[in-house]
Formats: structure tokens, sequence, C-alpha cells
């Protein structure tokens, strides 16, 4: 073989394997990490809506989400991508009610996932903001990502 | 065996500025020069310009947000979610192909053109040639890359507004964050944009043909496009060269993570080391018989 | 430095699988020599000249050009060598100009310099802004010739330079690579045609399906050529071919539907007297070809044996 190719093949096969191996370990898409990056993109995003709708005082600290995730029932390992993610998400309201719903997340291979909630807890796709607009509401239906090695 | 007279003559009359030798750049700068004298390239650099502020103009009219893409539903909230969806959507095809356009095509085309004999017969080398071919396919590349961000993000923001952005643990990023997060999202594409790059470079050297060396990299985007979004394949997965274009995620959430960029400057050097030495090899050891 | 030879070929043999293109093709040729490289198709005159221009490599023996190979030298191997491989080829969407420009740019030194002169030489001039694509057969050719002169070379070497061209260009042609020839350039000229070789060469390699069938010069191989052939058409050819066997200095041939009669004007009158005598009639009579075209037939056509035993057929001038 071309001592050119050969040095080039190696160099290439040993970033691969550098590459495969600083992320092995099977999947990204683990509980813990969903459950924490949902809890914070939720109460983040919480925040906002309250800022659209006029509610003092309202900050992630306070708000205390949490999230409690399962993949797919009792009987299905909890990790890896699917649109079969059920999560409990625990908070305290600006009026230091504490309320709790379930979230369908969809986890991506990319460990990016995309949350709805229920409609009852979140209000609808768009709210009133405080001059009397239709604004899209922040937490009915969001986006968020995480690391997936964290 | 006596030779003529006049064969010494020419011999000692040969001037001396004929000893100087062409290098890489000037190869380089033909390689340029035949680009721009084609339509594919100029073309190609021109939709990448006006492509962009036709798509953020639809895109602002529509009523539904593409919500299935990352930041689709945040168009209207945003100028800065905009170049972000289209910097996603990008990634699935659009970036292997407007590199593939000329990468794909600028070894397969001397096949093409029986033009391999014309300038292998002069005072360059192989390697000079490779050399050039492969260096005016990543300028190209980057060229293309620069002209999609910097019209996107400039439509965007002229036409949306330059309000802050959502960002991927839902913090509010205030425009003048944004802004620079953006644009290194951008730069993210540059090493796999070069990966894919050395791949159409090595289809185009090895199939001779234009036709495989521009389609080759879209199949291959999508196909690893594919086998990246299904679960089980993490392992797998890693070493895509589609992985590196959505490291850019970890920029915009709120702890940001880096281990995805690097891995992704790995894999992506490692693609193009391994292509750009496979395709060097073929094409130094290649018997030019065509033309 | 001018005892160096020109191209020094030797035993150089290149194989695509099974076939063998060129096998084991020794060849000198000294520095200001014109030199023909004779055969027919798929002789294998093309495939020797690109391991020549190192586009293709061989699979044994050693080639030197101007002193200089490959495997030591690379690029500078070509260093004052310039030529084209069957038709040359340009890119279609660039001017001639730009080509030669390209080209130039290519070669280094002050080519660049010398583009109005090429083209002038070849007659270009006032086309070299329209793009190549648009260029006719001929003009693709002439282009040819002045990107190999940009290079001033020492040697220049043409494959079949007239190949494919009109009656007028192919005139043409010859008396542009005439021209070459006579200033002094070692030129290298491929075809298969011994009309075209004849008048310009002094030495000339025969060769057929890859091996060589003569070297030497054209004085020599002139008075080897057989006697003027005849086409002879008769009542009945199949009786009077018949009556050929046996004749002492004298080859008859089936050809083309009529006779092929080689042989001393003797041999040939005798031959005619018994085919009269025999009751056959004659039809036709008529000078077939030019002698040595008709020895370059013998050499490339017919069976081994029946070439003229003579024939030197080491190379010219062969070294140690
Ligand atoms: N790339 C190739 N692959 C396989 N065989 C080849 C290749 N190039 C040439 N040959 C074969 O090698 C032999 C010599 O071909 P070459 O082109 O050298 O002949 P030539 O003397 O130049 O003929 P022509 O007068 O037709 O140009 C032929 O039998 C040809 O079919
Ligand atoms: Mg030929």
């Amino acid at each position: 073989m071309h001592p050119i190719l050969k040095a080039a093949l190696t160099g290439g096969l040993a970033l691969a394997a550098a590459a495969s191996l600083s992320g092995c370990g099977g999947t990204g898409v683990t509980r813990p990490r969903l459950e924490s990056a949902l809890a914070a993109t939720f109460a983040n995003l919480y925040v906002q809506q309250a800022g659209i709708l006029g509610y003092s005082g309202v900050s992630v600290a306070q708000i205390a989400a949490s999230a409690a995730c399962d993949k797919g029932g009792p009987r299905v390992a909890d990790a890896g991508p699917g649109a079969d993610w059920i999560c409990l998400v625990t908070f305290t309201d600006h009026k230091q009610g504490t309320h709790q719903g379930k979230f369908e997340v969809q986890a991506k291979s990319n460990a990016c996932f995309v949350a709805g909630g229920p409609s009852k807890l979140v209000g609808l796709t768009t709210i009133t903001d405080t001059h009397g607009n239709d604004v899209p509401n922040p937490v009915f239906e969001f986006d968020g990502c995480f690391d997936p090695r964290a | 065996m006596t030779a003529t007279t006049s064969a010494r003559i020419r011999e000692v009359r040969r001037p001396g500025a004929a000893n100087r030798r062409p290098g890489t750049p000037t190869a380089l700068r033909w390689e340029l020069r035949k680009l721009a004298a084609q339509a594919r390239a100029r073309y190609t650099l021109l939709g990448s310009l006006l492509a962009p502020v036709l798509l953020v103009l639809v895109l602002d009219g529509q009523q539904r947000p593409p919500k299935d893409n990352i930041y689709g539903r945040h168009i209207h909230d945003s100028g800065y979610a905009m170049p972000l969806l289209v910097l996603g959507f990008a990634a699935q095809w659009v970036f292997p192909l407007l590199t593939a356009l000329v990468a794909g095509d600028i070894f397969a085309s001397e096949d093409q053109h029986g033009t391999w004999k014309t300038v292998l017969t002069r005072s360059v080398s192989r390697t000079q040639i490779f050399w050039a071919k492969t260096v005016a396919s990543v300028l190209f590349a980057l060229s293309v890359l620069l002209l999609l961000a910097a019209s996107t993000i400039t439509a965007s923001s002229l036409i949306v507004g330059r309000q802050s952005l959502v960002g991927l643990t839902g913090q509010l990023l205030p425009s003048h964050a944004a802004l620079p997060l953006v644009l290194a999202s951008w730069a993210t594409a540059i090493a796999p944009l070069i990966g894919f790059t050395a791949v159409a470079v090595l289809l185009s050297v090895v199939s001779r043909n234009p036709a495989v060396g521009v389609v080759g990299p879209v199949v291959i985007g999508l196909v690893m496009q594919l086998a990246g979004s299904l679960g089980g394949l993490d392992a797998v997965r890693h070493l895509l060269l589609t992985t590196p274009f959505e490291s850019w995620h970890g920029l915009l959430t709120e702890d940001r993570f880096s281990g995805p960029l690097i891995d992704g400057l790995l894999v992506s050097a490692g693609w193009t080391v391994v292509c750009l030495a496979v395709a060097y090899a073929v094409l130094r050891r290649r018997d030019i018989t065509g033309g | 430095m001018s005892d160096i030879l020109a191209v020094n070929a030797v035993d150089v043999t290149k194989r695509y699988g099974a076939l063998t293109a060129v096998d084991g093709i020794s060849m000198a040729v000294a520095q200001g020599e014109v030199y023909g490289v004779l055969g027919p198709n798929g002789a294998g005159k093309t495939t020797f000249l690109r391991m020549l221009f190192g586009l293709i490599r061989p699979d044994g023996g050693t080639l030197q050009v101007l002193g200089r190979t490959w495997q030591r030298d690379g690029t500078r191997a070509l260093d004052g060598v310039a030529g084209f491989l069957e038709s040359p080829r340009f890119y279609p969407y660039l001017s001639g100009r730009v080509n030669l420009e390209l080209l130039a740019g290519l070669d280094g030194g002050d080519a660049p310099t010398r583009i109005d002169r090429v083209l002038d030489t070849v007659d270009l001039t006032g086309r070299d802004r329209d793009k190549v694509g648009g260029y006719s057969f001929g003009m693709r050719q002439r282009l040819g010739v002045a990107a190999a002169l940009l290079r001033e070379p020492r040697l220049l070497v043409l494959d079949e330079p007239a190949n494919g061209l009109d009656p007028a260009g192919i005139r043409d042609m010859r008396a542009l690579v005439g021209q070459l020839a006579a200033s002094g350039l070692t030129v290298l000229l491929s075809s298969h045609d011994m009309g075209e070789v004849e008048q310009i060469c002094d030495n000339v390699t025969i060769m057929r399906t890859g091996t060589v069938v003569y070297h030497g010069t054209i004085a020599t191989l002139r008075e080897q050529a057989p006697e003027p052939a005849h086409r002879l058409s008769t009542s009945d050819d199949q009786s009077a071919l018949a009556l050929a066997a046996g004749r002492p200095g004298l080859t008859v041939l089936a050809l083309d539907g009529a006779l092929a009669v080689r042989g001393s004007l003797d041999a040939v009158d005798a031959y005619l007297s018994a085919v009269v005598r025999h009751g056959l009639a004659l039809r036709a009579l008529s000078l077939q070809e030019a002698p040595l075209q008709s020895l370059f037939f013998m050499l490339t056509e017919t069976s081994p044996e029946t070439v003229p035993g003579s024939l030197d057929r080491s190379p010219t001038g062969a070294r140690p």
C-alpha cells in the first residue's frame, strides 16, 4: 500500500476511534438528562409566559420545576430516542400553588426533544398579553436540547 | 549517432526564464479561473446569495410555521430563529449538494472533456493538480457557506427583526448575545462541509463521472441522516459526517456543551483525511488512457 | 548534452489485463532526428507515446526522454518535451486563447509571451477569442500543435496529427509538420500512413500488435521495398492465382476482388504470358501501390515469414 495512503488510513481510523470512544456507552438520550433538560426548559419558558400574562415575581428558582420521565411504560427501558416518553412535570405557580402535569415528549437521537403539556395546565396555543394581543404561548409546545454526555 | 547542429543551437539559446517552474498556486489560480468560467459555479454562488432572501420572504409569509424542524416554531418571534432553521434544513442535503456541484465535478470533468492528458503533459505534477483542485473545491464550499450565512442572517434580521431569541433550554438570549451565537452556529458547519467536499472529491476521482460525483455525496448525506435519526445506532451516529452539522445545538443551551463540537471536528477531519488520501493515491497511480 | 538521446526506450512493455498493448519495445531517437513510429490501428503507437509522457506506467523496461526518467525526475522528465496524443483536447467553455494561457501558465517560464506567435503559426489568430467548443476538428488539431509549440520543445511528439482531417487539412498539417521538422526540432511522429512518414522522417520504427517489425532508416527500407505491385484482374482470378504458385521472385495475393502481383518486371512479364497462354483474358492491369506502402502492408499484415529476412530488426543505434 502507498505510504501516504497507509498513514492517512491509520490516522483517519484513529480519529474515528477516538471520536466514537469519547461518545461511547450507548445512547446519549437518558432519563436523568431528559428530566433535567425538560424541567429547566419548562421553567425558563414558564417565566416568559408569566411575563406575557403580566404576573410579577415569577422566577426559575421560585417555580422549582422538576420532571419525572418514563419511556413507553414499565416494560420499556427508560433510554433512547422515541415519541413515547411521558414526563410528569411538577412546579409551583406564582400563587404558590403546586401543579403537576403529564407532558408528551418526543426525544430525538440528536439529544433534542419536543414537549407538549396539557392545555388545562399550560394554556392554549395562543395567550393574551397585557395589551390584549394574542401571542404564541411559549410553553404550549416547545423544543429543547441537552448535552448527550453530561 | 550525432545530433544536428541546430539542436545544439536551440539548447544554448534556451532562456533562463524558461526554468521558472509553475507551482501549486499557479495551478490553483487556473482552477479558480476555470470555475469562474463555468455557469454552474456562477449560478450556485448567485443562488446562495438570492435563494435565502426568497426563502425568508416565503417563510415569513407563512401562517403555520414549520414546527417539525428545530427553531421552526420561532420564525416569527425573532429574526435569529430563521437562520438556525435554515442551517438545520441545509444540513439535510443542501450543503452536500452545493459543495458537490463543484467538488464532485472538478476531477471527473477532466475525464469528461478528455483534458487530463492536456494538463498533465505540461510542467505541473499530478500532486500539484490534485491540491489545486482540492483547495479550489474547499474555497468554493466556504464561499457558498459564507454567502448563504450572510444572506440568510441579513435578510432575516431585516425582514423579521432583531428580537431576542429563545435558547434551546428555553432561556432568552438578547439580540446582542444571539447574533454571535448564530454566527458561531453557522461556523460549525465548516468542518463537516469540508468533509463532504472530500467525499465529493473522492467520488469524482474514483468514478470519473461528474454525475456520480455530484449526486453521490447527496445520497450519502441522506443515508447518513437517516441512519443518524434511528435509535440504537449511537456508536455509528458518532462517526457519521452528518452528525457534526448538529453540533451547534450545544452553543444555544443554557449550559453550553462542546463535546459534540469537538467530536464533530475530529470526525470531519477523519473523513477529510481518509477521503483525500484515497483520492490522491488513486489519482497518482491511475493510467490516463482516455481523451 | 547533445549526445543524450531524445528518446531511449529499452524493452518497454505495457499490459492491459490479458492484452499486451506494447510488448518489449526498444527505440532510440537521437536529438535533431525526425523519427516515425508507424503501425496500423491497435499496433500500440499511442500506448507507447502515453508512457513517454508519463500518463501511463510501463509494466516493464526503462524509458528515458532527453536523459530523464519519470521515476527519478517526475514532471521534469517532460522538460523540453511537448506534443499531443490522439486528438488534442481542450476546455470547451474557454476560448482558444484562454486555453493556451492556461497551459502556458502550467508551463511556467516565458511560455505566456509566445501565445500570439504560436496562434499565428497555426493560423488561428482570427478565431482565438471563440470558445473551443465551437471549433472544428481541424481547428482543434491546430490548436493542439500551438499548445505544443508553446513549450518551445526540443522534442515534439505528434500522434497521428493528420488523423481525421479533410484532404486540405491533411495537406496543411503535413506541410506544418514538415516545416517544424526542418527547423531542427527532434520530432517523433506516429502514423498509420507510410506516405506521411516517408517524406519527412529519417528513421522509422514499424510496429504491429505491440511488437517491432522494423527498425531503421527510410533509405534502407526503400532498398528493401518490394518491386512495384500491380493490380491484376482476369476472366478467372482463381486459376490465375493457381498459376502463380512456384514462380520464383513473384508474389500474388487475392486482394479486394482482384489480384495483387509483386515481382521483378521479368517475373511479372513471364507470369502474364503464362496467364494468357492458359486461355485467361486480362481485364485490367495497373500499378497498385507505392513500393514502401506495399512493404508496410507486408510487414504489418501478412504472417512474419513473408517479411524479407534481410531487414534489420534491431533498434537503430541501440546503446548498451
Ligand atoms: N485503456 C485501455 N484498456 C485496454 N486496452 C487498451 C487501452 N488502451 C489501448 N488498449 C489496447 O492496446 C492496443 C494498442 O492500442 P493503441 O491505442 O496504443 O494503438 P495505436 O497504435 O495507437 O492505434 P491507432 O492507430 O488506432 O491509434 C489496442 O489493442 C487497444 O485496444
Ligand atoms: Mg493511436
